[in-house]
């Protein structure tokens, strides 16, 4: 086979610095984890596509000892970039980016049981003329879909090393970082034919693209290929822009293919596809003809319009059963030791401010949200199951019959599941959306699912919700979902508005990739939920417990004079003026002063409101003893004497903090990724404008109705 | 602990937590984002 002329025979030597290795491969074939197994950190690994949408690096050490930097790149088909992630990749690898080095080698992760789709990536990657090793990971699934692959062929025709791999296992780790510990690695011998009508446009570009925007040869071919080819469109912050030369020599090719109607862009893409397919039948053999798999079973039910529906109903109800039902002790034992600690810290100093901001700042706020940590954990412990096992693809497509419906981007989907941990991750997620208003849209609606911070707020409504009396299972696991339905199908009918007004477009049709379903990798299911457990307490010890000792503050100053009581205090404090203003507002929705304060302060951070809702109403109990919170609250009155926390209340607040734009970190990363305010301002407004509407509704409504 | 001093160390600390809640609110508007809290990348990861 006669080797490329762009490419030199010979090796690509060791670089005189840490070399740095990028990862790269499709969507979903285990780069994360593969990053993960290599440079030993946590990256969030699931079985669906566009975990990743940001470049990672981190550091593996060679068989001598020797640090390799290992940048994870978000997956892609191609090189030619169709959304902002995809962009990342092509620009790191093209050496567009002025903030990460151009790498010097190249792992290419293949999924085994898709090589011959996989191995378009691969061949554009070749092109670029640097070391690269093949990783064909997923073996076993390849090998139990009756795929026989042939690493000694496919290292043949390809002239680089293959290493085979299950990354999940650990198995191939240590022959591929043997293979990256080589100092000398070879360049490919593969070879593809470009239809000689292009071949003189790709070389006068390549010659632009060397002298005017000062690229090496080998990236200047595959960026010219990439030119010609693509639809090389999308740009991201960071790309450094083509050269005006290179842009007007590439518009006059594009111009004088278009006068003589002749598609050379899809010949050089067809011309690639044929010589990918002479190395998958060379190197992958198939034992008997495919049959549908267990995945493909499975399927035929997880996917139904109808039995789908109903699984996913199922399972959602079965998350909460378990929240409900697992968490009831280990919440009790936490609610016992917080009361227990300031009971002791009572116990044991004199009365003073000191002592009251331990036990009425910090324990209470702090302790109010700590109590919540293992319905967290179960949460992502439960979500981190679905997301293993590959169904979350599978709920995306039940999912998409209906968002295409409202006009959502099918892409919106997984950006809309990561806003259910946090809106932030979800946000981020977005920039897998290719077009810009689909994304726009998405993002808009993200803080619309209901993130793990309203948790604690929607089980201390709950628990408040029946006036001495345990609430029933089944009501508590109902009102859940009904919370969490609010805010999804909320999140629709405003992506249905806008996509109708503001933001008009057709939605694109989702091409998704469903994952075959595996075994959930336990490590890493747990190892996700004691992250988000921590990162939970983390918050709780840091910025809630700021905030609590704040607004302990603020409720306890200016002083009252001698003789007033807590109520008094409380009512003249910072807090209670701001609470006090704030009332009108809210009093139509049922709510007083105090749970303005709340309302106010938990801007912030919604959690915030169940530590403000400690510290204010632990603030006013009278009394050495720490009654649980939800006792504090069923026993708050209006001054007539009416219950403030009344059923229709409780569930007037969830409805509230289902639909307000509660935190700011939400409104910060907004306005990173839309790079205006005019967004994150717009959102504040139609956020908290609906929970304010439907809240008036719900409580006025239910008040009508006699509740 | 007297009743004053505890009133001095009260503050002492208030003033310490204002302090760090505003220091951190500037850090953000440098570099917006959740600073890791949201599980998004961290420091770490992300360079």
């Amino acid at each position: 086979m006669a080797l490329p002329p762009h490419i030199a025979g010979g090796t690509g030597s060791a670089p005189s610095r840490t070399p740095v290795y990028a990862l790269v491969g499709n969507p979903n074939c285990g780069k994360s984890t593969l990053f993960n197994a290599l440079t030993g950190l946590k990256q969030k690994v699931g079985n669906y596509p566009g975990v990743t949408v940001e470049k990672k690096i981190g550091t593996a050490y060679s068989q001598h000892g020797q640090p390799i930097t290992v940048i994870d790149l978000p997956g892609a088909y191609s090189l030619a970039a169709r959304s902002p992630d995809e962009a990342v990749t092509r620009d790191v690898l093209l050496g567009r980016r002025a903030d990460t080095p151009q790498p010097d080698r190249i792992l290419c992760i293949v999924d085994a049981a898709n090589l011959e789709r996989n191995l378009y990536l691969v061949h554009q990657i070749l092109d670029l003329g640097r070391p690269v090793i093949l990783v064909v990971n997923m073996m076993d699934v390849a090998i139990k879909a009756g795929l026989e692959i042939r690493i000694d062929r496919l290292e043949h025709e390809l002239g680089i090393p293959v290493i085979a791999c299950e990354a999940v296992n650990g198995r191939g780790v240590i022959d591929l970082k043997l293979a990256m510990s080589r100092a000398d690695l070879p360049l490919s011998r593969h070879a593809w034919d470009i239809p000689a009508p292009i071949a003189k446009a790709v070389a006068e570009l390549q010659a632009s693209l060397t002298a005017s925007d000062g690229k090496p040869p080998l990236i200047a071919r595959a960026e010219a290929l990439l030119l010609l080819t693509d639809q090389d469109s999308v740009r991201v912050a960071g790309s450094t822009p083509l050269s005006s030369r290179t842009a007007e020599l590439l518009r006059g090719w594009q111009q004088r293919w278009e006068g003589e109607g002749t598609d050379w862009a899809s010949s050089l893409v067809n011309s690639r596809y044929e010589a990918i397919g002479r190395i998958a039948s060379a190197a992958v053999t198939q034992a008997g003809a495919a049959g549908p798999t267990l995945s493909d079973k499975i399927d035929r039910f997880a996917t139904h319009p109808v039995w789908g529906w109903l699984t996913l109903g199922v399972l959602m109800t079965l998350l909460f059963l378990s929240i409900f039902t697992l968490a009831e002790y280990p919440m009790n034992l936490i609610d016992g030791a917080v009361a227990a600690l300031a009971d002791g810290v009572k116990a044991n100093m004199a009365e003073g401010d000191f002592r009251d901001l331990i036990t009425d700042g910090a324990i209470a706020g702090v302790g109010g949200v700590i109590i919540f940590l293992p319905q967290i954990l179960i949460l992502f412990f439960f979500i981190g199951l679905l997301e293993s096992t590959g169904y979350m693809a599978r709920a995306a497509f039940i999912m998409d019959r209906l968002m295409s419906r409202v006009g959502l981007n099918g892409k919106s989907f997984i950006p809309l599941l990561s806003s259910y941990a946090c809106a932030i991750p979800g946000i981020m997620a977005t920039r897998t959306i290719e077009d810009q208003k689909d994304r726009l849209v998405t993002i808009l609606i993200a803080p619309l699912m209901s993130c793990s911070a309203r948790l604690p707020v929607y089980l201390l409504m709950i628990a408040a919700l029946v006036p001495g009396e345990q609430v029933p299972l089944l009501t508590k696991v109902g009102i859940m979902l009904l919370m969490y339905a609010l805010g999804t199908f909320g999140a629709f009918g405003f992506a249905w508005l806008f996509k109708r007004t503001l933001l008009k477009g057709e939605p694109p049709l989702m091409i998704m990739e469903l994952p075959p379903y595996r075994l959930p990798g336990l490590k890493d299911v747990m190892l996700q939920m004691f992250e988000r457990g921590w990162l939970f307490l983390r918050r709780a010890g840091t910025v809630i417990l700021g905030i609590s000792i704040v607004l302990w503050f603020l409720a306890a100053y200016p002083k009252a004079p001698d003789g007033a009581t807590a109520q008094q205090q409380l009512a003249q404090s910072f807090a209670g003026r701001a609470g006090h203003l704030l009332e009108p507002a809210i009093k139509p929705l049922g709510f007083d002063w105090q749970i303005g304060i709340g309302l106010i302060s938990s801007f912030a951070a919604r959690e915030v409101f169940v530590s403000t809702m400690g510290v204010v109403f632990n603030a006013e109990a009278e009394g050495d003893d720490t009654a649980p919170l939800r006792q504090a609250l069923l026993a708050a009155k209006w001054p007539d004497g009416r219950a403030l926390f009344t059923p229709l209340v409780c569930f007037t607040l969830m409805v509230f903090y289902v639909f307000a734009m509660q935190c700011v970190s939400t409104v910060a990363i907004v306005r990173r990724e839309t790079n205006s305010w005019k967004w994150p301002l717009f959102q504040i407004g139609y956020l908290t404008g609906t929970a304010w509407i439907l809240s008036l509704v719900v409580y006025q409504g239910g008040r009508a109705l006699g509740f | 602990m007297s009743s004053q001093f505890q009133t001095i160390a009260a503050l002492v600390v208030v003033a310490l937590a204002v302090t760090w809640l505003v220091a951190r609110a500037v850090r953000k508007r440098r570099q917006p984002g959740c600073g890791g809290d949201c599980g998004c990348p961290s420091r770490e990861l992300k360079r």
